[in-house]
């Protein structure tokens, strides 16, 4: 990734609300380009036949999960404020999205992704729950088996290696589970799946939401993983 | 629908995004006096890729009286749940059930989404025939090209409209929060509507039929109604209202673009082309207004393309300064700008690589027909050496896409104009690889578009037998074989089944209303997606009402013969589309009407038509 010149890189955190939890990783990135475009920011552009603005996301967010901290970064083609750029955006984003921070990363070139090792997810789990804690304190006691889609065709992979921790309480009209789920340049814990395991083994009816509360890395921009969960 | 519910469904769906509705710019109202459910019978995507209904739903929403919701038809999965749950179908904005609005209007776009609308009433436990609603029934009312016959869909509906929706749609909303503040019935509604020019009451008309089956005369059931229902023009395209603040989707949709109508009608006068008869007299929009909406609308939107929409986008007065001021406006914010529609005659290759150089998009063309007396014959008034010279510039600027659109089946067409094809694609590939390779991009990627020629109303084509099924299918392998070997072609055709029930319904009378709702009962539905398209639904539906797809397609119509939809004025005269049907058999073309009139309104309305 060559340098920039006299441009900007800004690193972005932003939280996706219920209201929008149903849109894709693709939608969202179109819609940020179109929102900077809206806001006038000074974007860079990519060279060749069909420019696009120059962003990274750190991670795709499953459909149907919320989030308070998506990451990405935005190259622009001069420098602006940081908290200008968050005031702009956040005045043309569509309800449901908003820019929590935004970092300069100065002459730091990786990408986010790079960066990361692992995120927390809330899931909150409403419905059939009598009996659901020890159902599953017991699943993650033991392996967790779901079928995955790969390149080379449909297998069955144990994800329990992807949990790092987890805790579970009882709330008002369920249960709160909280997974921390390793997270890096070569994949990691599909919350999505997990969810889905839940569902098919225990056979119960649930409501169920999927919240990323944060994604952590080593170092650099992104929050270094915390010893509690 | 409550939100615990609908998230749960949206779960299980494929393409969630189809049903949240808020997107930016979506209107922010949530009551006013009157709603009114703007539905497009087909899925979202489709839907609000419809610059029409977008185009209404700014102009219902700017009402102080009115909010307008959209409405589209979900996708089977959708559907299959919501059947299952007993739930109704529900609006984008507010999520309130469709039967709970007091109007809902359907676009009519394409015949084949007729079976959409009956699911959607069906859905929403609204009675599908007009006579079985009750005055506390939603007003079921539609529009759209496809009003132009209205007879097949006729027993469903309370109101047609027919023509430039901008103005009709304030009419009835005014005539009917008129009624309501009178307490008037709906009989007296429809009847104060019918008053108006463009509103078609179906339940005051009644067909007549010869006893063996022969549809004869529309008798008038009330005397107040008008004999004939004349279209409603929009006189004034330029101040009329346009879009307002563009909904921008989440999810990316067939016309996912800022659409910029640059006018409205078309003088080409191609004979097979329905548009070309019943959007007439062509009405431009200003340069100076164009260029406001552009900004307006990129500035709303965030979108990075726009594209310059009409029926013929070279035939604008301004076409090359408009292009150029575009560019030029947003030089530094990397818009980009689309041609549809651009004829071959009409193409500038300065134009061509100023387009390009933002953005590199393929370019289209539509021949029609592979060779000049065919193409005399519908009057698609192009020739060869137009063709290759669009294509040779289209080459000399780098561009190295391109995609041609014929048609089989048109009226006197011969093997030999059917092979004429192969040979003009065979000279288009062999002028792309003559040309040094440093001066032409890397491999030709020419596609041939094939489509069957489907006889529509109010063209003079009108009377034309459509070609059998196995004629078509015929035509297609002989073009197939004729392309063979021809370097960087591709061939894409149509299935014929669905231009076959095209014809039916499009010239349909009252009588295909039975069929289309015996084909929606045996689960027809988005009969336009090759993979939910049951033409047995249809077979059997025609059985059992004894009637056959035959007479509405293969079959000669007379000119002397009524046709189902004579009580329907759209202002170009019968006597003209006759005269133009007699001249395409003999070959002879007719003249754009920019270089002098031809006369198509007759003597009644000449003066509509401010091109002369």
């Amino acid at each position: 990734m060559a340098a920039l010149v006299t441009g900007m890189r800004i690193i972005v955190r932003f939280s996706k609300g219920e209201n929008v939890r149903y849109t894709s990783h693709l939608d969202v990135q179109r819609l940020f380009q179109r929102a900077f475009r809206r806001a006038k920011l000074p974007l860079a552009y990519s060279q060749g036949f069909n420019p696009h603005p120059l962003m990274g996301f750190a991670a795709a967010l499953s459909v149907g999960h919320t989030s308070g901290a998506e990451w990405f970064d935005v190259k622009l083609k001069e420098p602006m404020d940081t908290d200008e750029f968050i005031k702009r955006v956040n005045a043309v984003l569509p309800k449901g999205f908003l820019v929590l921070d935004a970092i300069d990363a100065g002459e730091f070139s990786k990408s986010l992704t790079s960066l990361l090792v692992a995120a927390d997810y809330d899931i909150e789990i409403k419905g059939e729950t009598d009996g659901l804690i020890e159902f599953i304190s017991d699943m993650l006691n033991g392996e967790i088996i779901v079928t995955k889609k790969t390149k080379g065709g449909i297998r069955d992979i144990n994800i329990r290696p992807d949990i790092i921790a987890h805790k579970m309480c009882k709330t008002e009209e369920g249960i709160l589970l909280r997974i921390r789920g390793r997270l890096n340049v070569d994949g990691g814990l599909n919350a999505e799946l997990f969810v889905n395991a839940i569902r098919a083994k225990c056979g119960l009816r649930l409501i169920v939401n999927t919240h990323r509360r944060a994604m952590y890395g080593n170092g650099a921009f992104l929050p270094n993983i915390p010893k509690e969960i | 629908m409550d939100k615990n519910t609908l998230s749960e469904l949206l779960s299980k769906v494929e393409k969630p995004a189809r049903y949240i509705g808020g997107e930016l710019n979506m209107t922010s109202k949530t009551d006013a006096d009157y709603s009114f459910a703007l539905c497009f019978p087909d899925v979202y995507e489709i839907g609000m890729s419809h610059l029409g209904s977008r185009i209404l739903y700014n102009i219902l929403n700017k009402r102080t009286d009115t909010i307008c919701e959209r409405v589209y038809a979900p996708w089977i999965d959708m559907e299959k749940l919501l059947f299952e749950r007993s739930l109704p179908l529900f609006s984008l904005e507010t999520k309130r059930d469709l039967n709970k609005f007091n109007i809902i209007g359907f676009s009519l776009l394409y015949e084949m989404s007729y079976t959409g609308i009956l699911n959607m009433l069906d859905m929403s436990g609204i009675p599908l025939r007009s006579k079985d609603r009750g005055e506390e029934m939603p007003l079921i009312v539609c529009g759209g090209p496809c009003a132009c016959n209205p007879e097949p869909i006729a027993d469903f509906m309370d109101v047609v409209m027919i023509g430039d929706g901008e103005e009709l749609c304030d009419t009835l909303m005014d005539i009917y929060a008129d009624s309501k503040r009178r307490g008037l019935t709906k009989k007296e509604l429809l009847l104060m509507l019918s008053k108006h020019e463009g509103f078609y009451i179906p339940a005051f008309y009644e067909p007549i039929y010869s006893g063996s089956g022969n549809f004869l005369r529309i008798n008038k059931l009330e005397d107040e109604a008008p004999k004939k229902a004349k279209r409603c023009i929009l006189k004034n395209l330029d101040t009329a209202e346009y879009l307002g603040e563009l909904i921008v989707p989440y999810m990316s949709i067939v016309h996912d673009r800022v659409p910029l109508e640059i006018f409205r009608g078309c003088t080409r006068g191609c004979r097979f082309c329905q548009a070309g008869f019943i959007y007439r007299p062509v009405r431009e929009r200003k340069r100076e207004t164009l260029m406001k909406y552009a900004r307006e609308l990129i500035d709303h939107t965030g979108y990075d393309e726009i594209s310059l929409f009409s029926l013929s986008s070279g035939d604008y007065s301004e076409i090359h300064e408009l292009v150029h001021e575009i560019l030029d406006e947003f030089s530094d914010q990397d818009v980009s700008i689309s041609l549809p529609s651009l004829r071959v005659d009409s193409l500038l290759k300065e134009d061509l690589e100023r387009i390009q150089s933002i953005r590199k998009s393929g370019l289209t063309l539509a021949p029609e027909a592979g060779t000049q007396r065919l193409r005399d014959v519908i009057n698609k008034c192009v020739t060869e050496d137009d063709i290759m010279r669009s294509v040779s510039d289209a080459f000399e600027s780098g561009w190295h896409g391109v995609k041609l659109y014929f048609m089989l089946g048109l009226p006197t067409e011969t093997d030999e104009d059917i092979l004429a094809i192969a040979e003009l694609a065979r000279r288009i590939s062999r002028l792309f690889y003559s040309m040094p390779k440093e001066k032409r991009g890397k491999g030709l990627r020419l596609t041939v578009s094939v489509s069957s020629f489907v006889p529509k109303p109010f063209t003079p084509f009108q009377w034309v037998a459509q070609d059998d099924i196995e004629t078509i299918m015929r035509k297609q392998r002989l073009l197939k074989d004729a392309l063979k070997g021809i370097r960087g072609v591709e061939y894409q055709y149509h299935a014929v089944y669905t231009s076959e029930l095209e014809a039916v319904l499009a010239r349909g009378d009252r009588r295909i209303s039975n069929v289309i709702e015996g084909a929606y009962r045996r689960g027809a539905r988005l009969d336009s997606w090759d993979e939910c398209f049951k033409r047995e639904a249809y077979t059997d539906a025609f059985i059992e009402n004894g009637l056959t797809m035959e007479q509405y397609t293969t079959r000669v119509h007379s000119l002397d013969e009524p046709l189902p939809w004579d009580h329907i004025d759209m202002v170009v005269t019968k006597d003209y589309l006759i005269n133009e049907y007699k001249k395409a058999l003999n070959e002879i073309t007719t003249k754009d009407c920019r270089e002098g009139c031809n006369g198509c309104f007759g003597d009644r309305y000449a003066d509509y038509c401010k091109i002369q």
